[in-house]
Order: C-alpha cells, then structure tokens, then sequence
C-alpha cells in the first residue's frame, strides 16, 4: 500500500486503484466484524464514496485500508443503530465488543481466504457462487454483472439476494475449512474462478465492448488465492492456465469474429503472459510427472501452442500425450485425436473419433472433426457429408458460417 | 401409534394465506399439546435454503436445492402421538397448512422412543432438519411379495447397524430421528374446493422418498453437511439437509 502514501497524487485515481486493491479485504475484514453481509457491502461502498473528497481535501492516508475500515465500521455502527430489532442488536453488541479500528493497513489481517470459501461454497448454486464472488471479493456492481451475463438487473440482484439469504439461513460457515474438507472445497474454489475466466473470455467475442472483464477479475482473483496459498500448485497451475490463454486474447477476434487458433496472426500474442505462464508452471527443467492436476496439464497444452510461432512448428506429440493424461471424458478424447491426427496422420486419429460417434451424436464438433479426417484422406464425399451434419448441429450462426464456407471450398475442389 | 406430518406447499401460494394463519397454526399447536397429541414439530427454511448431500463412488456431491423437484415442497414437519390412522387425519385436516398445500401423514417404523427436544437452541448453534430420501420401490416391492405390512425387508437388518454405527458417530449433533414407514402406507391430505380430501399415498410421486429424518443441532452448514455424507442412505439415496426456523 506504500504506492499510495504520495500525497500529490491524484486523489480520484488514488481511490479507483485503492478499491481495486482494498475491496475485498475490506469487506472480508467487515463481515468477520459484523457478521452481515449486506451491512458489510453497503458501508465498504459508503467509504469508498466517501473517500473522494476526504482525500481530494486532505491528501491520501497513510494507511489507505485502516481509513476505509473505521469510516465503514462507523457506518455500520450508525445503521445498526438505527434499527432497532434484536438480532441487530445482537449484531451491533457483536461489532462494539470486537477491537477497536486498526491504525496501521499492516495490523489488518487478509480475511479474503474465508470470504471465498463462503462465496464459492458448494451449497450455493453455481450461478450465484460466481455472481457473490464478482460482487463480494471484486467489487463489481450487481449492473456490471448482470451485463458481463446477459440477464437483466433484478434478476441478478435476486440471484445475489437470495445467495446472501442462504448464507444466513442454512448457516453457510464463515470460515477457512476443515482439514478433511480442505482439497475439496479448494477445487471448488477453482472451479469457480476458471468458469468465470471462460464466461468472461467467451463473452469477450460479442459486445465487448459493453461488458466489464471478468475474465482480468477471474485473474486476479486467482493471482491473489495463489498468493494467499503458496502450498497450492493446482492454484498457481489454474492462474497458469488463464494467463497462456488470456495471451492469446487480442489475436483472438477480428471483424467481429472468432478467428480459429491455426489461423491467428500469432504477432500479437501476449508474450509477457506467455513467459509468465512458463515460469509459473516451471516448465522447461522437470518432465510429466504424475502429480500434475487438471489445470497443469490443461496450462502445458496451452504453452506448446503459445509457444509455436507457427502453426506448424506446434510440438503436437506432447499436445497428444497431455491430453491422454487428462481424465478421458469424451470430450477431452475429441482433442486428443485431434492432436494425434496432426502428430501422427489423421489414419490414425480416424478409428479414436469413429469410436465417439455414439457418446458425441449431437455434438458439431465431433461431425466436424470427422469432416476434416475425411479431407485430409482425400474422402471428399464423406467430408461433405459430415459438414452438413456439423452445420445441422452448430449452436450458432458464427459457426455455421464457417463450416458452410468449409463445405463451399471442398464442393469447389471436387468441381475443379 | 406415532405418526409424521410432512407438510407440502407451493411455496408460490404462502402469499395467498389469509392473515389469521398465525392465529389458527397458534391455536391448532395449542390444542394438539394440550391434548398430547404434538410431541414436536418446526417450520423449514424455503426450498432455496436447502442443500443435498449424494455420495457417489465414494465421492460426495453437495448441491444447492431439495432432493426432488416437485411443485410441492416440504415446509414443515409435526410428530404426533394419535391412537390412530383416523384421529391423525382429523388433526392434520384442521391444521392452516390446508389453506395452501397438502399434508402427508405417514407412520413411524415401530419403537420409536418419544422425542426429546430442547427448546432452545444452544449458544452459537442452528436446527438442522435431515430428511433421509432413498428409492422405496424395491423395498415395497419385497414387502408386497412377503405377503405382510410389518415384514420389514431383510436388507434392514444389515441396514440397522450401520445406522447405529452413524447415529454413535453424530451423537454431538444429533438430536433424535426416526425411520418412516413405506411410502404405500402414506395418506394425503388436502382441502379442495372448501372439502378435506384424503388420498392414498405420498403428497408427490417421486423417485425418491422421503424414509426418515433425523433432526440435528450444529454450529454450521459444514457440519450438519459432514453428518450427512456418512448416513449409510447417502451412497444410494439422497440427503436433504434443510435449516429450520426456530
């Protein structure tokens, strides 16, 4: 928080990084404090409010952090106050017992840990657990998150309502967990943060413009939880894996549209998040190793394409040998006979996908690999055959767009 | 005889209860104490405060909501002590319930001891009611090939000592609870069109019903959870572990 202490600098810039930084500690700290979490909300924004004049008047605060914490204490102490039925009394004997407000940001202990555990609780719906995450541990407005989620603002504030409702309700502990609990409700934890990071990136080809980027608070968030849990390498894996595909984020779009990995114009890959990721995974010196995780191996499949600088110098026998280490959900083998079609042929790739005709039926992507093993075997007919399919299956117009074009271009090779 | 009231509403219909609800369920709890017929009882927390607990290949699945999702849901429970089948109807009929949803009555497994519950929580604790869900058509279908309404299936008495077992190892939190009869011998109740109409079975035709519950006290969520994903019935069946209102 030294950054902070210049007095010349811009007080309203000052406040904007110092909510960036402190929000989520400071609410973490106010709920420890008082137990609620509305309370908590509402007197953390009410500081911060507060902290553009008082500090456009006075300069910034030695100790940013402590300051918000008191002016929000107060706030609280005042609201409770107000209120008059018993659990808030309750509530505010709680808050005037606890110790006196902190001089100094360094007494105030990160309660963040226990505020993610509780917001990425299983109990709570996953929708509701990445909405309370967005809110509770970013900052982020119920409006910025229902527009980063296409759902119109009641409807999130009820989605955040009703998540805060079953906290207090079905006693929703506010803590770090339990030993027996802990590998458990860390993966929980991830898996929140990583389906943030993709509903953020996914979003990120549409109206970009318009939204908040979750996927920079997904990062964020997990460069922080790998901060407060060195001892966890599936978390620093998990913050790999977002920062070797984030890397690849301005190459992503073009005109509006998605442009396919084999296709993208690779000079404007991120590579200070490339070398990042590579340094974070500490690639490079240590070979497979059978402690890897999901997301570590998910980050080296990543890094083998990020570190490509062509299509073709792709090193597509580990991308094959990766996947083979992930559990093989039908999904995951899709992937990986791609990448043996490109490591090895695609005669040896064909076999692996005919054999997920039955789980994949209904799947685009599975008639569309098909389509192109059929191509590259000079099975033209077939290939077609498998395009119209895949464009019967394809979710949205984009994609059918782009296996039409696909189709058009095989039909004028046959024609030739 | 004792006897299980599970109370069934829409929760989309409690907006609908006519103001002197409160007075009349007052009234009815009243009454059936007096009468020692009301040996315990709660109102739930909504649907939405409610979390499952499934173990699968010995990995346990927490998720958020009731075990089943019907139109109705449980909103309460009453345990009564009743001479019999006709008087439990009859208490149940005049409970305010029927205003919005239905109540289904089904007996106790025989022996159940009297429930002894605090009427205060403990310092810094919640209620916690575990409703103990499993598919009964297999154990119905037995018992209909024994020929008899009391044979208990024979996989019970293997069944018997592991809930033992459970029920020593939750024994800091655990209050009481008690297997239900099969859902066949349920009665539903319900007022249609101003009329008390009762009906053979359970309140909704689910998968899995509900075949017992055990009512625990618990300083969070993640302990009542961590009892529930040790009952034997969470490998096969459901758990439903709800906060009640107290």
């Amino acid at each position: 928080m030294t950054v902070l202490v210049n007095p010349s600098s811009q007080p309203r810039d000052t406040v904007a990084l110092s909510f960036e930084r402190s929000w989520g500690r400071l609410v973490a700290g106010l709920i420890g404090w008082c137990g609620d979490w509305d309370l908590a909300e509402e007197c953390a924004a009410e500081a911060f409010a507060e902290a553009v004049p008082a500090w456009e008047r006075a300069g910034v605060p030695d100790a940013p952090l402590a300051w918000l914490t008191t002016v929000a204490r107060n706030r609280a102490r005042d609201r409770l106050r107000r209120r008059t039925t018993e659990g808030t009394k309750l509530a505010l004997a709680f808050a005037d017992a606890t110790e006196e407000a902190p001089l100094g940001d360094d007494d105030i202990p990160d309660e963040r840990l226990r505020l993610i555990f509780a917001c990425c609780h299983p109990a709570l719906p996953m929708a509701a657990r990445v909405a309370l995450t967005l809110r509770t541990l970013c900052g982020l407005t119920a409006a910025d998150i229902a527009r980063a989620f296409l759902v119109t603002e009641p409807a999130m504030d009820k989605r955040l309502v009703r998540a805060r409702a079953k906290i207090k309700h079905a006693g929703i502990p506010y803590r770090v967990p339990t030993p027996e609990l802990w590998a458990e409700r860390v993966e929980g934890v991830l898996a929140v943060l990583y389906l943030m990071f993709n509903e953020g990136y996914a979003a990120s080809s549409g109206e970009a413009l318009l939204r908040v980027d979750v996927s920079g608070e997904a990062i964020r968030l997990t460069r922080s939880l790998a901060e407060l849990l060195p001892a966890e390498t599936e978390v620093r894996a998990l913050l790999a894996l977002m920062l070797l595909t984030d890397a690849r984020r301005p190459a992503r779009v073009r005109d509006g549209r998605v442009v396919p990995l084999g296709e993208q114009d690779r000079s404007l890959w991120d590579l200070d998040l490339v070398t990042e990721g590579a340094r974070l995974l500490g690639a490079g010196g240590d070979g497979p190793d059978d402690s890897w995780g999901a997301y570590a191996v998910q980050a080296r499949i990543a890094l083998c394409h990020d570190v490509a600088a062509r299509p073709e110098d792709t090193d597509w026998h580990s991308i094959a040998e990766l996947y083979a280490r992930l559990p093989a959900t039908p999904v995951v083998e899709l992937n990986r006979a791609v990448a043996v079609s490109m490591a090895h042929g695609p005669a040896s790739a064909l076999p692996l996908v005919e054999a997920l005709a039955h789980d994949l039926a209904g799947y685009y992507l599975h008639a569309a690999t098909l389509a192109d093993l059929h191509a590259r075997l000079g099975r033209v007919a077939e290939a077609v055959d498998d395009l119209g399919v895949a464009i019967e299956l394809a979710p949205t117009g984009a994609e059918r767009r782009l296996l039409r074009e696909r189709r058009a271009a095989l039909l004028g090779l046959t024609e030739s | 005889m004792r006897y299980m009231l599970l109370h069934a509403v829409e929760e989309s219909r409690l907006a609908d209860l006519p103001p002197q609800v409160e007075t009349e369920l007052e009234a009815w709890v009243e009454e059936m104490v007096g009468r020692g017929i009301e040996l315990d009882g709660a109102r739930l927390h909504t649907q939405a405060d409610a979390t499952t607990v499934r173990v699968r290949d010995g990995n346990a699945e927490v998720t958020d909501g009731p075990f089943a999702e019907t139109k109705e849901q449980v909103a309460g429970y009453d345990v009564l002590e009743c001479e019999d089948l006709d008087t439990a109807i009859a208490v149940a009929s005049a409970h305010p319930t029927l205003h919005v949803g239905a109540i289904e009555v089904r007996p106790f497994d025989e022996g159940m001891p009297a429930p002894e519950v605090p009427e205060t929580v403990a310092d810094g604790k919640r209620r916690y009611l575990m409703l103990v869900c499993a598919d009964m058509r297999r154990a119905m279908a037995e018992q209909g090939a024994a020929g008899s309404a009391v044979t208990e299936p024979t996989s019970d008495q293997e069944d018997t000592t592991e809930i033992d077992a459970w029920c020593d190892s939750v024994a800091d939190r655990r209050i009481y609870g008690w297997p239900l009869a099969l859902p066949d011998q349920a009665v539903t109740v319900r007022r249609i069109d101003g009329k008390v109409v009762t009906t053979d079975g359970p309140f909704a035709e689910t998968k899995e019903q509900v075949a017992g519950y055990d009512l625990l006290e618990c300083h969070d969520l993640d302990e009542a959870l961590a009892a529930a994903r040790t009952h034997p019935v969470a490998a096969h069946g459901v758990i439903e572990v709800r906060p009640v209102f107290v």
